[in-house]
């Protein structure tokens, strides 16, 4: 039996669009939130997480500064490399408006998330994370995952993984330089 | 031949659009093998299980050098007919990695092997029984770590009879003439 080309070319046409739309929908299921796609230059989901000293901090409460959001665990050996830069960025950058706000995301107890952020010399908030939480940035696969959000508290960046010092510095000096809060503040 | 290659081309932008869209997927342990063992009633045995770390990612040990890192572990689950002894480990690979060159990590990577010591008990019919369990573990590659999972894996094994009791012969009487 001759098979006719185009019958063959419409049948893997038929395929290719059957399993972008169905990876679309795992995509959709598995993080029962949005894809990570949606999320960049929209204002980045809200949450009001308990920080290690047992007050609640609100992301929303940030607005008018430019903030960087680490999701990060105690197992995580990279995000132990990040964090000593990220408490320099805090002391080199928070008096422009800068706030770097880290969020946990591990099984350990609180107290040894609070001995791992004090060996580490933390000088910013450690929030205990929720699921949830990592749902409604697309699902927080990948550690550590971090988000840059404008003063306006638009997301403008995220990179997974261990990155460069000079690339956090890019995305913080953009956050900063971004949002009408900035445009008042000139 | 141009039909393929056209067929192709439409689904690269999917393949390419799937990469995006799930992210980086992490990596995926697997068991490679489990022999089904046949072991004698009441006698322990080894059951030698086989995994495999995707390449490029590398997991904890189940000696990792710090607290705050997630050992390898695996639980098997308790049986009525067969004890589950000791489950040996193999040593882990001292390694350094590009994200912290000053700080050697204890990690399987590749194959490895996971013995689990089981003693079918006297009393057990004879049979093919299987046993499972499941191995925790934490990956990570060289930029990043992902969430601890859990990989559910099972074992056969085979049951067979003890040989009877050897009978001793009894004591020759002496006798009396």
């Amino acid at each position: 039996m001759k098979r006719n080309p185009l019958i063959l070319f419409f049948i893997v046409a038929i395929v290719a669009a059957m399993l972008f739309a169905g990876i679309r929908m795992a995509r959709h299921h598995r993080a029962n939130g949005p894809a990570r796609g949606q999320l960049m230059g929209n204002i980045a989901p809200d949450f009001d997480l308990p920080a290690l000293d047992g007050k609640n901090v609100k992301l929303s409460d940030l607005r008018g500064k430019a903030v960087l959001l680490n999701f990060w665990a105690t197992y995580c050996v990279p995000c132990k490399i990040e964090m000593p830069w990220f408490v320099e960025l805090q002391k080199q950058y928070g008096p422009e408006g800068f706030q770097i706000v880290g969020v946990a995301m591990d099984d350990a107890s609180t107290e040894d998330i609070a001995k791992f952020a004090k060996d580490m010399g933390v000088n910013y908030p450690i929030l205990i994370g929720k699921e949830s939480v990592g749902q409604s940035y697309g699902g927080v696969s990948v550690l550590p995952t971090t988000f840059f959000l404008d003063r306006d508290g638009k997301l403008i960046a995220r990179e997974f993984g261990l990155r460069s010092r000079s690339v956090f510095v890019d995305h913080i000096k953009q956050a900063l330089s971004q949002g009408q809060a900035e445009q008042a503040r000139r | 031949m141009k039909i393929f290659l056209a067929s192709m081309l439409l689904l690269l932008p999917a393949w390419a659009s799937a990469q995006d869209e799930l992210g980086p997927q992490g990596p995926a342990v697997k068991m490679v093998f489990a022999p089904v063992i046949t072991i004698v009633q009441g006698k322990p045995a080894t059951v030698p299980l086989s995994f495999r770390v995707s390449s490029g990612y590398h997991i904890n040990s189940n000696k990792p050098k710090s607290d705050f890192l997630i050992p390898t572990v695996l639980k098997v689950e308790a049986t009525t007919d067969i004890v589950i002894g000791r489950t040996t480990y193999p040593d882990g690979k001292d390694m350094t990695f590009a994200f912290a060159p000053d700080e050697r990590l204890n990690v399987y990577s590749g194959d490895f092997q996971v013995d689990v010591l089981v003693r079918p008990l006297r009393s057990v019919e004879k049979g093919k029984y299987v046993v499972r369990a499941t191995l925790k573990y934490q990956a990570c590659d060289n930029s990043a770590c992902y969430p601890p999972k859990q990989l559910p894996v099972s074992f056969d094994v085979r049951i067979a009879k003890a040989p009877p009791p050897r009978r001793s012969n009894p004591a020759q009487s002496p006798h009396a003439h």
